[in-house]
């Protein structure tokens, strides 16, 4: 059985999330566009350089992963001053969104909603594996012209 | 005064401390980067931070717990919760532990800079 729990309602907070976090963090919106089932896909996450994922319980089960490639990031390190450039650096900030996204979605969803520290890798994106049978929503963004995006896989418990 | 970071992630430690290069802050020295609860308790007992400025969603130990037990032999000390937890039972029960201020992440530059400003009136 194919579960697809979440509703629309629930999608647009984080693409809501997605928004503030870079004008917030930046001055500058990132282009959010509409949201699609990420069907026929062996890993709930977009390709690309870097990937964040948050295990999230309580209420829901399943993962948030936020993915970008490296030229994002590293702007993005930019615009808030930083001048580490390393890998490790770039896995740490993909953590820190995937955390802080997951995160504003509390909010919506209640206290209840327990978020993991996050798990970060380069590349791989075979290693994040379906933590439920439902189908992915993945959230495509825009921001300073580098495609990057967020895939929610949850299903209420 | 003496101001300690505590968050998981590296970006948020040094963007914090950069922060605190504004003249507003002159009075302000950063004694201690913590990534987790465990470190931060360590910093706390030797430099004795005023203000500490706290994530909540860290490894080995979280927030919550490192303020209730920085608040036993730092009493005095002033926290701010930086944190992306969002909901409102969390920023109260962080206060209840003994934080004296919140601020949502993700947040501007400014906003941080008046949140410090606060926290050391």
């Amino acid at each position: 059985m194919i579960y697809r729990d979440l509703s629309p309602g629930d999608i647009e907070i984080f693409s809501e999330a997605i928004g503030e976090y870079f004008e917030a963090s930046t001055g500058e919106k990132a282009l959010v566009r509409s949201a699609y089932l990420l069907e026929g896909s062996d890993a709930p996450v977009l390709w690309n350089d870097f990937h964040g994922v948050i295990a999230i319980s309580g209420g829901y089960h399943g993962t948030v992963c936020f993915s970008a490639p490296r030229k994002l990031l590293s702007h993005l390190l930019m615009s808030i001053g930083d001048r580490n450039y390393t890998d490790e650096c770039h896995l740490d900030l993909v953590g820190e969104i995937a955390n802080t996204l997951s995160g504003c979605a509390r909010k919506h969803f209640g206290e209840m909603l327990q978020i993991s520290t996050p798990m970060t890798f380069l590349g791989r994106a075979g290693e994040v594996r379906a933590a439920t049978d439902s189908i992915p929503y993945a959230i495509p963004f825009q921001w300073r012209g580098y495609e990057a995006g967020l895939v929610v896989h949850l299903r209420k418990t | 005064m003496r101001l300690m970071i505590v968050d998981d992630s590296m970006v948020i430690r040094n963007r914090i401390a950069r922060l605190m290069n504004d003249t507003r802050f002159a009075d302000l020295e950063i004694v201690g980067l913590a990534g987790d609860g465990h470190q931060a308790l360590a910093i706390g007992r030797s430099k004795r931070p005023d203000l500490i400025t706290m994530d909540l969603t860290m490894p080995n130990m979280d927030g919550e717990q490192c303020i209730g037990e920085l608040v036993r032999f730092l009493p005095e000390a002033r926290i701010l919760v930086v944190s992306a937890l969002s909901d409102k039972a969390t920023a109260l029960r962080a206060v209840s532990r003994g934080a004296h201020g919140f601020l949502h992440k993700p947040f501007r530059d400014e906003e941080l800079a008046q949140s410090i400003l606060e926290l050391k009136q």
